[in-house]
């Protein structure tokens, strides 16, 4: 089974406590944990280098 | 245009934007407040000398572009619009309407997301806010059910539990509709369809 890693922590995701949705420029998928959602934290597509939020 | 407005946008001749930066600065979306917060520091282009944080135009645009994508890679009835803020009922109606989504204007109902005992209840895959201050209730429950949340925020607003920030100024009416018609032409076009035949006053909130 694949396991899923939030981009900007890459802590393990299990449960409801993430997000997943496609990359706003390309389309791949991103996973960020509850936490760094909450702080806000910068999230970068491995895919295309786009930076978030 | 006024010299004082050429001075808020950056000058850049080669950067093709979806509308002239004029009509940008006639609507007024780069108008931010007095507050400045550390997660909408990269968007904000300057300070005026009253103290009001000027938006970058640029950076608006490329969010609209990149949102317009991302909302067309949804279904068009799986997205949610929420806007509690009077000017910004309309603009989000119209965006519902036109696009095929979901609305909720005014106050949102606790459990719209989350309780499937509500008349109201509703399974969005996105949700597009209009002040993630004002329609917290709906980012709140976003996060519980774990769906992403775009929101347009001004200079004053946190990114807590957003996953893409449109940077505009979301208290004016003109602002609002705008950003609205801009992004509703954008989702469109998105899907392909490239007609459309609605202009900014459509959008536009009554005073």
């Amino acid at each position: 089974m694949e396991v899923k890693r939030c981009v900007t922590c890459g802590s393990n995701l299990v449960g409801t406590n993430y997000v997943a949705f496609p990359c706003p420029s390309c389309g791949e998928t991103i996973y960020r944990c509850k936490r760094c959602r909450k702080l806000a934290n910068p999230y970068t597509c491995e895919n295309c280098g786009f930076t978030g939020p | 245009m006024m010299v004082k407005d050429r001075d808020e946008v950056k000058s850049d001749e080669t950067y093709e934007y979806l509308i002239s930066p004029d009509e940008y600065l006639a609507a007024g979306v780069h108008i931010g407040t007095q507050v400045k917060t550390g997660d909408m520091r990269k968007f904000i282009y300057k300070v005026r000398p009253d103290g009001l944080y000027v938006l970058d135009i640029r950076q608006l645009d490329e969010r609209l572009r990149i949102a317009g994508k991302f909302l067309s890679r949804f279904e068009p009835s799986k997205i949610l619009v929420v806007s509690a803020r009077q000017y910004g009922q309309k603009p989000a109606m119209m965006f519902a309407k036109i696009t095929g989504a979901e609305y909720r204007v005014g106050r949102f109902i606790p459990g719209t997301l989350t309780n499937p005992m509500l008349r109201d209840y509703t399974e969005p895959d996105v949700v597009l806010v209009t002040d993630p201050a004002i329609d917290s209730q709906a980012v709140q429950e976003a996060t519980d059910v774990g769906i992403p949340v775009v929101a347009l925020c001004d200079s004053n607003n946190s990114a807590s539990n957003v996953d893409l920030i449109i940077p505009t100024n979301n208290k004016g009416r003109k602002a609002l509709a705008l950003v609205y018609w801009l992004l509703t032409r954008e989702v469109l076009r998105n899907r392909g369809i490239t007609d459309f035949p609605y202009s900014v006053s459509d959008f536009e909130a009554e005073i």
